[in-house]
């Protein structure tokens, strides 16, 4: 946030940089990017790290209207996420549904199962919260990993490979991308809309000072809970589409706490309680992840883990506010410098 | 009866271990406030250093001590230094994410060094148990609980007794004060995480002989120290032994009972309902849940 007194910098009637409630000329050129990406004829593992890219910003996005908006850090979303995949394909596998209605079933599930987290969670702060979510993803996984019937336990599920655009499975990775971009322009829309709102602004409050909040009447356990279940529904409809994409799901992979951290890892990175904030930490964090566990990946395993564990450190210690920030006071230093 | 008795012992020394491996993180959190998502880690590294010092140069895993603690003294030192003492400034989830960064890079560089394999030391006493009236102890748990329990003693002791120590209480209940009292209060945080990860290399050498190590074996006992320095009461240095007393009886019982992997799942239920009804733990200061150290 910027404290410069200057007045923004526009080019036409478009803002140049991203801003609470209204579109600016960055955001357009980034989307505009984003398709010229799905439309350009990529080799198939680049087209891959399109789709994860935006398939985690999407994800990162969700995360951040608990843990950016809310003040809700969550390190449970991976329960919500695994919800979201084993429903829609426990819903295709024995009850012939097709994704495209499982998705919602997933998104409600997980969205009740975020009321129920936020709720018991709902007196307690900080470090507290942080590690209660943490349990209850545990408590998720675990019973997934045991309730055999239904989730196939260890050896997980697989989704039948035939294309087919009403089971969802595509044979090309464009399709795909279409698919992950749509989920990603959606959460962002849902994220403007939020952060623009009479809603929005009550979030902050509670985050902020949840006594003064209080106090000028926002109910602080309404608030929280209904954050953390609409955050957990897009997870959970971010989980479908990554289960539809993978065609295989197991409790390691889907309700891992690694899932967990790295669902919070992106957007803290990115931006917190911005809009832009997770979409660049995802831009940044999953081609720099991707392309060095491609490169590296057979010279030294873990290699890349470690580079990414690096710039994690050296990101949040000089950058507290992440990349959102630091491009904002580049953008602002730059103002001052034109005449 | 014999049955009970003896998966009530075995629980009570294995959650010996459990508090060992956990009072370095509770007395960081009651000091800094701070949890070190990298704790498991740090773990790792000193079970390796445990494991060097017993298989390369043919020392006992109980002498190693005298050279791991040290070592993971400094270890702490480094790391306050550069990561943690930088990040206490900012905001609270700078310090998570950035402990959080340090154990996945931790994990991994584990991992290109040691690669995955499962490395362990001969068990004392060619692994024969000892035997204490009808049941059955393994001596290294036996020793294990024995250290616990005189760490636990110590640590209070110096907490209460010492210049250092009230030097730490102060800090603790306003920093401010104490460093208008002449307390250098950043060399107080220092010290604290210092002696926090010394303490994870005394539970790696304790541990050594009982566990295997690997590069991600941090994550399993993490999980497990979280759940421990909740119920005891972040903070609280007997909580933590209390805690894992808790967490080793609930374990061993319910692995007994139901069924091994169903054991897990019950502790993370009991920390859930500790939080929902005494979020202060079993032995916390009543209101530190609730407390604004997110901000």
């Amino acid at each position: 946030m910027s404290m410069s007194v200057a007045a923004p910098r526009t080019v036409g009637r478009w803002r140049l940089m991203p801003a609470r409630g209204t579109l600016s000329l960055f955001e357009l050129v980034l989307l505009a990017a984003f398709v010229a990406l799905v439309a350009v004829r990529l080799p198939q593992n680049l087209q891959d790290v399109v789709v994860l890219t935006f398939l985690w910003a999407g994800l990162a996005l969700a995360w951040n209207l608990a843990g950016g908006y809310a003040g809700l850090i969550s390190f449970g979303h991976a329960a919500f996420f695994g919800i979201g995949a084993y429903t829609s394909t426990i819903l295709t596998a024995h009850l012939g549904v097709t994704p495209w209605i499982g998705l919602w079933i997933a998104g409600l599930l997980a969205a009740a199962a975020g009321a129920v987290v936020a709720m018991i969670c709902a007196r307690l702060r900080g470090p507290f919260f942080i590690l209660s979510t943490l349990a209850a993803a545990e408590v998720v996984r675990i019973g997934a990993l045991n309730w055999v019937t239904l989730t196939g336990g260890p050896e997980g599920l697989s989704i039948l490979p035939t294309p087919s655009a009403a089971n969802m499975v595509f044979a090309s990775k464009t399709a795909y991308a279409v698919l992950m971009l749509v989920y990603l322009v959606v959460v962002y829309g849902v994220t403007k809309v939020v952060e623009g709102s009479r809603y929005g602004y009550y979030l902050l409050a509670v985050r902020d000072d949840e006594d003064a909040a209080s106090a000028a009447g926002v109910n602080p356990l309404f608030m929280r809970t209904s954050a953390m279940a609409l955050s957990a529904m897009l997870t959970g409809i971010g989980g479908t589409l990554f289960a539809q994409y993978f065609l295989y799901l197991d409790p390691t992979h889907v309700i891992s706490p690694e899932l967990s951290f790295q669902l919070a890892l992106l957007p803290a990175l990115g931006g917190l309680g911005t809009a832009i904030g997770p979409v660049l930490g995802s831009v940044v964090i999953t081609p720099l992840s991707e392309l060095l566990r491609s490169y590296l990946g057979h010279a030294a395993a873990g290699l890349h883990l470690a580079i990414y564990g690096g710039v994690l450190i050296a990101v949040m210690l000089h950058f507290p506010g992440g990349i959102a920030a630091a491009l904002d006071r580049l953008a602002t230093r730059w103002r001052k410098r034109a005449p | 009866m014999t049955t009970v008795g003896q998966l009530v012992l075995s629980g009570i020394l294995i959650g010996g271990i459990y508090a060992l491996m956990s009072i370095g993180l509770t007395l960081v959190f009651g000091v800094l406030r701070v949890v070190n998502f990298a704790h498991g880690e740090f773990l790792m590294v000193a079970m390796y250093g445990a494991w060097a010092a017993t298989r390369l140069l043919g020392l006992n895993p109980y002498v190693a001590i005298v050279a791991v603690v040290p070592a993971m003294f400094l270890f702490g030192m480094l790391v306050h230094w550069l990561i943690v003492g930088p990040a206490l400034a900012q905001p609270h989830l700078v310090v998570v994410v950035a402990t959080m960064g340090l154990s996945i890079l931790m994990q991994n560089v584990g991992l290109m060094l040691a690669s995955a394999d499962l490395l362990d030391v001969p068990p004392l006493l060619g692994g024969r148990s000892w035997t204490i009236g009808p049941f059955y102890a393994k001596p290294e748990l036996v020793i294990g609980f024995a250290v616990a329990v005189v760490c636990t003693l110590g640590l209070r002791w110096m907490l209460q007794a010492s210049y250092l120590g009230k030097a730490i209480r102060a800090t603790v209940q306003d920093g401010e004060a104490a460093m208008l009292m002449g307390i250098a209060v950043p060399r107080i945080f220092l010290i604290t995480f210092a002696a926090g990860s010394a303490l994870v290399g005394l539970a790696a050498c304790i541990m050594m002989p009982l566990f295997s190590v690997f590069p991600t074996v941090g994550l399993n006992f993490v999980l497990i120290a979280f759940v421990i320095v909740v119920l005891g009461g972040m903070g609280s240095i007997e909580g933590a032994l209390l805690g894992g007393i808790c967490i080793g009886v609930v374990q061993s019982m319910s692995s007994y009972y139901i069924a091994p992997a169903f054991g897990q799942m019950f502790f993370f239920i009991l920390f859930l309902l500790v939080m929902i009804f005494r979020p202060s733990g079993l032995l916390g200061q009543k209101g530190t849940a609730n407390l604004g150290i997110n901000n």
